[in-house]
Formats: structure tokens, C-alpha cells, sequence
């Protein structure tokens, strides 16, 4: 009995293994070096480490770092394989689950939060209106649009995520670039109302140029008591008629800057003897420092004593940007430069730490429930051998036994820390009306104190004509 | 004496089972099938070859049927020209209207009624082929400039989808809208419509 208790906790224990997170050292040294085609390449060769369990994690990091590398067409192939995965993971099989809960939650595929998978659609269209492909841009916007009414259907609790300000505004920016304006309206509407009752946890207020669109859109549908009420609410913002754009080239710029947090195992150890309880608090006096690499330890002193139950849960780890505003200049051939600052629209740490937060108590039960499964299993396994082993071998068998299955359970219990962590801290945008014609492009990123610094990565020309839309994305590491 | 016996059965079993995951292993993961081509094969339940051919035959019969292109015939002695405009996706996916259209274009074309001629698209890579004709082909058998047909009526539509979700299951209605429009006087002389509505169930949890 004892034997079959151990070879199902270690075969399933096989697949409970977590992803090494090591390429993303590697992925974060290329971007900071503006490298994106090095970048895609770590992202590439670390494909295997991935495994068949975090198909989706992968195609939504590689979507990224293809996107950066400038690969549109690549990224929108692999985030497409993630969203058909995402899919096809509503259905869930009762033997993973089953496995998860013996072992850890590594081993249930990965399907993505729903602010990650909202971002899927959220890439795509920006993938394809960087390739001037504005009606694929559209279908993106449509699913976008989707996915959240079928989350806001969903999520009964209105403070939980349930709509997306930043995605509900690119729709509104795609549908005006494309020129349904009424479309373009309800976005940017729904984009507001997002952004107004959500500022609390996601940190983002309404941008002010959203205010702007609002103030513009509702003037052309000649919504008069629309436009009335939001000059009322933004009496401070200026804007302009759409007519007045019409002749004009539009630059957007997308500034992904900083890194999405990262998530790591915050192990409580639970004693359910006087004598675990004093092990316990020498253990972390002993240890005081960073618990992961302490895991060999502790599973050797907890199997020992055997009266120590480990529960591991994920801890949001933010990695915060130090730049407020990006500064993009254009530089036209003839006339004066223009100058347009960013503004913050996705603050991807709050979203982050809103879902964890959300899913919490969900994971704290089913991981004590699973820490008392694993070691009322690795008791009973413990006795049946020593009732086996007879009178004489029984207390050493007895310690062998529970040194490998209590230890088996200390040591196999790991939080799920994967997360989509390509993505950055925070999403700015800018939008700017110019004239037709030939611009050479500077960037300058502002830290905390506001001591400004060029970004050699988003220089670069751009040509418009009018009714033109043209998108810039850049990375800031800082 | 029946140990043994036993003990062999037990490792012949052990034996034949280690071959079965072995060829299980073995085989490849992909498995190809030939079938024809008017199969209907819903996989997904997204837009497939098979709505793409229903409904360009639906719309086929339709402008065939309807009036206008007698009107025309009896009216000018000959078939009218037609040129396809945009047909917009106005949909929830990423659809290739290029293969829907194409299909529509070779059935009416085969029809021996209409006759169509190259789209916005293509008469660019016609006309240059025809610029360098002028330049490098023999000038017995050089294409003159200004000798295209001029169509009579122009056909564009629209794509489009309403989605509706719950809880694993997805209706998704397919509108196709096509119109042919009269290049002089802007009339709409022929409005075709098909719609598909299909639902796709998801379950939760299987074993």
C-alpha cells in the first residue's frame, strides 16, 4: 500500500515540476540593450522548458518579443495558437485536476488571467494596424469586445476585473482610425466608465486625452446632450473638431515601459506538535533569507519530524518602472517640431495584483487541503510500512518511510508562479494630429525626478499622408 | 507447481504490454485522411470552406434568378461586366473574403452570364505587365493601353457576425450581404443575402 501511495505522488509529482524562469533574466538583458531580436531568440530556444502545460504562457511571451523584434505577422501566429489554446482549456480534465491536487497546481495547464488573455487580442491588433491590416485590426477589436461581455457576464462581483479601460479604448482608436466614428464612440464610452470605477484598485486614471475623443466623437454623431454633459465633467480639456483632423496624419505611440511583476512561493509551514513548533522557528532563524533556496533543507528536517505541514502560496513580486511620461518628438522636414507627452492607460502591476488577489482565498483552500491530503497519505503510508516491516524493523522502516513521504510532501509543495512576464509595469499612449508629411521621430523617457533621457531604440522616420494613421511601439526597460 | 506458471503468464503480459505502449509511442502524431472536398468538416466552429461554399452558391442561384441580368441582356445585347469592390469583414474572426469572393466570381463567370474583369487589386499588375510589354515584348503582339472594359456594375458586401456566449456555449449568426450596384446611375440592382446561425457547446469538465 505504502509503495503504490509513493509511486502515485511521484509519478505525479512528474509533472508538477514548475518552469524554470531563468530566460527571463536572459530576455530582460537583451531588451534593456534594446536587442529585441536577441530577445525573441532566448524566447525561442527556451520553448521546450515551456512544456506541453504552459502552451499558452508561451505564446503569449514569444507574441510579445516578436512583437518588439518587429516580426508582426510571427507574434500575431503564435498569440493566435494561445488564444485557440485558451480555448480549448475551458474544457478541464478531471485526472489533471485530480494530479494537481496531489502534487501542486505546475501541473494543470496554464490558461491565463483575464486581463493576460484580453492582452492576447490586445497585441493582435496592434500587430495588425502596424501592418496598415486596419480591418483584422477590427476583427481584434470585436473579440476584445467579446471576451470582456462574457467576463462582465461571469464576474458577479463588480469590484473583481470585469472590463478593460485600456482595451476598450484602442477599439474606440482603431474604430476611429478606420472612420466609424459611432462605433469609435461607445468605446471610448465604455473605455471612461471603465477607467472612472475602476481607478481605485487598477491605479490608472481616465487619461486626458480620452476625455478629448469623447469631447470630439460626441460632437460629430451630433450627440448634443452627450456632448454637453462630458464638456460639463471636462471643462478644463481641449479638443478638436473631427473635421478639423480630417486633413491630418495621426501618430499613435504605444510605450510599454518597465516589467509585469513576478510571482514567488510564500511558504507557510503549519506544526501540529510542540516539537515541530520549536523546528519551525529554529528553521527560520536559520534561515532567514531566501526560503527557495533553503527547499532541500527543510524537506530533509520537516520529513524527520514528520509533524510539519507546508502549504506554498504565490506572492505578487512588483517590479516597478521609474518612468512617469514618455516625451516623443517630431521633428518634420520643414515647420516646427511637436512636441506630445504619454500618458499612463494599463497599469499591468495593478491588474496583476487585483487577479491574484481576486483568486486567493480560492488557493489558500485548496493548498491547506492539499497539504492535510498529502500528509494524512504519507501517515497512513508511514504505518502501513512499520505494520509490514514487523516489531524489530518497524521503528527504522518507520523513519525511512516517513522521511520519504512527508519529505515527498514538503518538497513537492510549490505555488503556481507563471505569468505573463514579457508584458511591462505599465502601458502609456499618445495620440497626436500633424500634417502630412516627412518626420524624423525622437523618444525621451522621463524617470521620477523628471531628468530626461533619449531613448536610442525609438528614433526612427515615418512618412504620412493624410487620413494616415501611424503606430509607434517602444520599449522602456528603466 | 503452479508458481510458475503463473509467474511466466505475469511477464508475458508485462512483455506485450511494454510492446503496446512502445508502438503507441512509436506512431506519429499526425494522421492524414483524403475526403472530398464537399464534406462537411466543422472542427471548431468558426468559418470554414463549407460556409464559404454554401454561401457563395446560395448567392449565385439568387443573382442568377433575379431579374436584373435578363433586364441587362435584353436591354444592351450582351452580358454585363461586372467588377468586385471591397467585401468587408465585418465579422468576429479573421476570414478570408479573398476565397469566398474568388468562389462567387468562378461560378458566375462559368455561368456564362456575367463577365467579369480584374478588381482594383489586380489591374495594377496588369497594367504594368502591359507598361512593359510596351518596352520589351514584340510590337506585333504588344497589348495597346486603353482597351480595358469598363464595367457595368460594381459588387461589394459585407461579413458580418453577432455573438452571443454563456457559460461554454457560443451562437454565432453569419449575415452575408452582397449588392450589385450600377456604376452609372448608383442603383442597386440585386441584393443578396444568405445568414448561417450555429451553436457551439463547450463542456466544463470531462474525465
Amino acid at each position: 500500500m505504502s509503495a503504490q501511495v509513493l509511486a502515485f505522488l511521484c509519478s505525479a509529482s512528474l509533472g508538477g515540476c514548475s518552469l524554470s524562469q531563468n530566460h527571463y533574466l536572459l530576455v530582460d538583458k537583451s531588451l534593456l540593450t534594446s536587442d529585441y531580436q536577441q530577445a525573441d531568440a532566448i524566447m525561442r530556444q527556451a520553448e521546450k522548458d515551456y512544456g506541453a502545460k504552459s502552451r499558452v504562457l508561451y505564446g503569449m511571451d514569444r507574441g510579445m518579443t516578436l512583437q518588439l523584434a518587429g516580426e508582426y505577422e510571427q507574434s500575431n501566429q503564435v498569440l493566435d495558437e494561445a488564444e485557440e489554446e485558451v480555448d480549448r482549456l475551458y474544457t478541464r480534465t478531471v485526472r489533471t485536476e485530480s494530479a494537481a491536487f496531489m502534487t501542486n497546481d505546475n501541473t494543470l495547464p496554464y490558461e491565463g488571467e483575464p486581463y493576460e488573455q484580453v492582452m492576447i487580442n490586445v497585441l493582435k491588433a496592434l500587430n495588425y494596424a502596424s501592418l496598415n491590416r486596419w480591418q483584422d485590426a477590427l476583427v481584434e477589436a470585436r473579440r476584445i469586445d467579446h471576451r470582456l461581455n462574457v467576463l462582465a457576464d461571469r464576474t458577479k462581483d463588480k469590484a473583481a476585473y470585469r472590463d478593460d479601460g485600456f482595451a476598450r479604448y484602442l477599439s474606440g482608436i482603431l474604430y476611429e482610425s478606420t472612420g466609424d466614428i459611432n462605433n469609435a464612440f461607445i468605446a471610448y464610452r465604455k473605455a471612461y466608465e471603465t477607467f472612472d470605477s475602476s481607478r481605485g484598485w487598477s491605479r490608472t486614471g481616465v487619461p486626458a486625452q480620452l476625455q478629448a475623443d469623447l469631447l470630439r466623437t460626441a460632437d460629430a454623431l451630433h450627440l448634443s446632450q452627450e456632448l454637453s454633459d462630458y464638456q460639463q465633467r471636462f471643462p478644463e480639456t481641449a479638443w478638436s473638431s473631427l473635421e478639423a483632423n480630417q486633413q491630418l496624419a495621426q501618430v499613435i505611440v504605444i510605450s510599454y515601459n518597465g516589467r509585469a511583476p513576478r510571482k514567488e512561493d510564500q511558504f507557510l509551514d503549519l506544526p501540529i506538535s510542540v516539537d515541530a513548533l520549536q523546528l519551525v522557528l529554529l528553521n527560520r532563524g536559520l534561515f532567514q533569507g531566501n526560503r527557495q533556496q533553503h527547499r532541500a533543507a527543510d524537506t530533509a528536517l520537516y520529513g524527520l519530524n514528520g509533524r510539519v505541514v507546508r502549504v506554498a502560496l504565490p506572492m505578487m513580486v512588483p517590479q516597478k518602472t521609474q518612468v512617469r511620461t514618455d516625451t516623443i518628438r517630431l521633428l518634420p522636414v520643414e515647420g516646427a517640431p511637436l512636441t506630445v507627452r504619454t500618458e499612463l492607460v494599463q497599469n499591468v502591476t495593478a491588474l496583476a495584483n487585483k487577479a491574484l488577489a481576486d483568486r486567493l482565498p480560492g488557493i489558500t483552500v485548496k493548498a491547506v487541503a492539499r497539504a492535510a491530503l498529502k500528509f494524512s497519505m504519507a501517515e497512513a503510508a508511514t504505518r502501513g510500512a512499520q505494520q509490514a516491516a514487523g516489531r524489530d524493523a518497524a521503528p527504522l522502516v518507520g523513519l525511512a518511510v516517513g522521511l520519504l513521504t512527508k519529505g515527498f510532501a514538503v518538497a513537492s509543495e510549490e505555488s503556481d508562479k507563471r505569468s505573463w512576464r514579457t508584458l511591462p509595469d505599465e502601458i502609456h499612449l499618445a495620440r497626436a494630429w500633424v500634417s502630412p508629411g516627412k518626420y524624423h521621430i525622437e523618444g525621451a523617457v522621463a524617470d521620477v525626478g523628471f531628468r530626461f533621457m533619449r531613448s536610442a531604440a525609438s528614433e526612427k522616420t515615418l512618412t504620412l499622408r493624410a487620413g494616415e494613421t501611424a503606430i509607434l511601439i517602444q520599449r522602456v526597460m528603466q | 507447481m503452479n508458481v510458475m506458471p503463473e509467474r511466466n503468464r505475469w511477464s508475458k503480459l508485462a512483455v506485450l504490454m511494454c510492446l503496446l505502449v512502445g508502438l503507441a509511442a512509436c506512431g506519429g502524431e499526425t494522421r492524414v485522411t483524403r475526403i472530398d472536398a464537399g464534406v462537411v468538416t466543422d472542427l471548431s466552429g468558426r468559418w470554414n470552406d463549407t460556409d464559404s461554399r454554401i454561401v457563395a452558391e446560395s448567392m449565385v442561384k439568387e443573382a442568377l434568378e433575379y431579374p436584373w441580368l435578363n433586364t441587362f441582356s435584353q436591354s444592351k445585347r450582351r452580358q454585363p461586366v461586372v467588377v468586385v469592390g471591397t467585401v468587408l469583414n465585418n465579422s468576429h474572426e479573421h476570414i478570408n473574403v479573398h476565397t469566398f469572393v474568388t468562389d462567387l466570381e468562378r461560378e458566375l463567370t462559368n455561368s456564362q452570364r456575367v463577365t467579369f474583369v480584374a478588381g482594383k487589386n489586380e489591374r495594377d499588375e496588369v497594367r504594368s505587365e502591359r507598361k512593359e510589354q510596351a518596352m520589351y515584348a514584340r510590337e506585333d503582339t504588344q497589348k495597346a493601353p486603353g482597351k480595358e472594359i469598363g464595367a457595368d456594375y460594381i459588387m461589394k458586401g459585407t461579413i458580418a457576425t453577432i455573438l452571443d456566449e454563456a457559460d461554454g456555449t457560443k451562437a454565432m449568426f453569419y449575415q452575408v450581404d452582397l449588392q450589385m450596384v450600377d456604376l452609372e446611375s448608383n442603383a442597386k440592382v440585386w441584393f443578396g443575402q444568405k445568414k448561417i446561425k450555429k451553436v457551439i457547446e463547450k463542456k466544463r469538465t470531462i474525465f
